[in-house]
């Protein structure tokens, strides 16, 4: 009965919040759970629960998981706001449900935080989990990538669900053994691209073998340490793969699995997995791939991930980077464009971004090709332009400003092309006073 | 030309929290000055380097599981690293490479993994993973005729204890220990310190002194630098110190 009554308040707030325009973000699942921490097991749902965690990757992935679905004609429920701790799943799921608790929907899909998926688990029953990386992230908030991994993979000792795995990410592809019982286990990679080197190119996490600590061998790296990798010594890392990319074509942003071609809207190889997780994610429940495909080759965020805008006349591309991978993965899309381009780098250091900022010295700015000049700003637009004038980019061309307004202006008394690049708290202004030029 | 040649020890492995820049900002701040400078680099398989032949040996944190692994590398050439301190060339050590340079260090479950024992200071990690040390550090540094303000990053659970002479006092964060007051370890041609940043980046002068010391000893001389543009540096700093010195006294 106590259940009844929290979702009927919580359904009230939400329609005042709603007469005032606000949304409520994590702020009702809060109310809810603080009342009940239990309250999870008081939903029926009965369609599958479908989960993406990562380091990086999560709303993309998760909201283009849904967008399938949607444009197979299924009913979704999700976290496309971004919502993904227990609270804001909580916010998702109590908008959406009768006073009983009933849900009413063909798939649930959320993107979750990588240290709640054992809280958020606990007593929702989840059908498939797919898990895309793990990257260093905000050192001094989240600790080390180690603790995190350990964490998820003793939810799964117990768990029977599908799970979709990167084949190329030692840190992730080990969580298959995590229960050795659970025969679902779908692994997904991708093809060797232009880009691959022999060299670890940017900062990384898997050197050595999970299970015997012996050094990993890489074949190559497609991105930080995300490649084709074995251990010499017991062997890991020799996966049969459920569903592999090929022929990946960063300029048409094209690539086949199965024989069959794919376009997107998106050109990294960073996204090239995503997507091959999106497929094989969404090919276990049988979706026609001509929906795929078509859900695919339209699906595009508006959120500041690979944004692409006009602005006063010049293409602009915005790019969220909360962590060195994030970042890299920017400057990798900004080289391997040829036109002459600015960048602008906003760098803060409140709360949610880690007050540590010493991370983007694990961003390989060396070898940055057909840049004419470089904008910082943030709370840390010092730090940032030190960094980058330290690797060796001429400190004439950096022009940092503590003031956003005053960058922006700065960004656009030029025509050329722009590549915007924000960290977490930093981004959504950003592109606040971008689109306001 | 001149030239300076670093050791830098275990790349792949002490290298969570971007103090690899330190090198850079040496590279940057030699280059500038028309001097060469030579990196080289010793991992776990690598032949042994000989530490005398080096004017700078640098190593960085990394994370707990992999330093344990590095630990029973690196004492292999306790007596080499012992000659290359008593010959004064200069180590800079960060975080995790700090730590080993001292008598042990005792992991949050008790378990103690041997330090190289160069310097009689020791750490141990509080029970509790879930306490460490993080935050913005300024301290006040005194190296001979230097003294400035030097300002990092700290991020460690282990607590150092026993230092005879720090590397700073502490005008804002923790320090060897929780609210401590000194922070870190120096000794003519050594410098242990928590400070990451990473430490060299923000802190032109103390990387100059660096440079100096290693010139001066390889070429038995008394340089004087040629001045850098540190104009975002200055700038920096004086951000930073107004943030967190300001509202701390």
């Amino acid at each position: 009965m106590k259940n009844f009554f929290i979702i009927l308040i919580i359904k009230i707030l939400n329609i005042g919040l709603k007469i005032f325009r606000k949304n409520g973000g994590n702020f009702l699942g809060k109310l809810a759970f603080d009342w009940n921490p239990n309250i999870f097991k008081y939903f029926k749902i009965n369609c599958p629960i479908i989960a993406v965690t990562a380091t990086n990757g999560k709303t993309m992935t998760n909201n283009a998981i849904g967008y399938v679905f949607k444009k197979a004609g299924c009913k979704v429920i999700s976290n496309v706001e971004g919502n993904n701790m227990e609270t804001g799943i909580l916010s998702t799921l109590m908008k959406n449900c009768s006073l009983t608790g009933k849900i009413k929907a063909d798939y649930l899909v959320f993107e979750v935080d990588e240290s709640y998926v054992p809280v958020v688990f606990k007593d929702l029953k989840l059908d498939t989990l797919v898990v895309l990386n793990f990257f260093r992230d905000q050192l001094d908030r989240n600790g080390e990538v180690e603790s995190l991994i350990l964490r998820i993979n003793e939810f799964l000792k117990t768990y029977n669900g599908n799970l979709v795995l990167n084949s190329d990410d030692p840190n992730v592809s080990r969580l298959a053994k995590a229960n050795p019982a659970n025969e679902n286990i779908y692994y997904y990679s991708v093809e060797k691209y232009a880009f691959a080197t022999t060299k670890i190119k940017e900062a990384g996490e898997g050197k050595f073998c999970p299970f015997c600590n012996t050094k990993l061998e890489y074949e190559y790296y497609q991105y930080s340490h995300i490649g084709k990798f074995e251990c010499p010594n017991c062997g890991y890392g020799k996966n049969k793969i459920y569903k592999l990319a090929t022929n990946v074509d960063l300029k048409n942003k094209s690539f086949d699995i199965d024989n069959f071609t794919y376009t997107t809207k998106f050109n990294s190889i960073y996204n090239i997995y995503n997507f091959t997780a999106i497929i094989a994610c969404v090919s276990l429940y049988n979706i026609d791939r001509n929906i795929i495909k078509y859900a695919l080759s339209e699906f595009q965020l508006n959120n500041g991930r690979l944004e692409e805008l006009k602005i006063k006349g010049n293409t602009t591309i915005i790019n969220l980077a909360k962590n060195p991978t994030g970042a890299n993965v920017s400057i990798r899309i900004l080289n391997e464009d040829d036109d002459e381009k600015e960048l602008l780098f906003v760098l803060n250091d409140n709360l949610a971004d880690g007050h540590d900022v010493s991370w983007i010295w694990d961003i390989n700015f060396d070898e940055l090709k057909n840049v004419t000049r470089i904008i910082t700003s943030g709370t840390r637009a010092y730090d940032i332009a030190i960094r980058i004038k330290t690797a060796g980019f001429d400190s004439s061309k950096i022009f940092p400003y503590l003031s956003l307004n005053e960058a922006v202006n700065d960004l656009y008394s030029t025509n050329s092309k722009k590549y915007v690049i924000a960290n977490y708290t930093a981004l959504q202004p950003t592109r606040k006073e971008l689109l306001s030029k | 030309m001149k030239e300076l040649k670093i050791l830098y020890l275990y790349p792949d492995i002490l290298e969570l929290y971007g103090d690899f820049g330190n090198i850079q900002v040496l590279k940057y701040r030699l280059e500038k000055r028309g001097i060469n400078c030579i990196i080289e680099e010793y991992t776990i398989g690598d032949l042994e380097p000989n530490f005398c032949e080096y004017d700078l040996i640098f190593a960085g944190g990394g994370a707990d599981q992999e330093q344990s692994i590095l630990a029973k590398d690196l004492i292999h050439y306790k007596d080499n690293i012992r000659k290359a301190i008593d010959n004064n060339v200069f180590f800079l050590l960060i975080c995790g490479a700090y730590q080993l340079f001292g008598k042990y260090y005792k992991d949050v479950d008790g378990n103690i993994i041997p330090g190289l024992e160069v310097f009689d200071y020791y750490t141990e990690a509080i029970n509790d993973r879930k306490k460490r040390c993080i935050g913005n550090i300024v301290i006040d540094v005194t190296l001979n005729d230097l003294n400035t303000k030097v300002i990092g990053f700290e991020n460690h659970g282990g607590q150092t204890f026993n230092i005879s002479s720090p590397f700073g006092n502490v005008l804002y964060g923790n320090g060897n220990k929780f609210g401590d007051t000194q922070e870190g370890f120096f000794k003519d041609n050594v410098i242990g310190t928590y400070l990451h940043g990473p430490l060299l980046s923000k802190n032109p002068e103390l990387a100059d002194y660096i440079i100096k010391y290693c010139l001066d000893r390889k070429y038995n001389e008394n340089i004087i630098l040629e001045n850098l543009d540190d104009k975002f540096e200055n700038l920096c700093r004086e951000q930073l110190f107004n943030q967190f010195l300001s509202r701390h006294n």
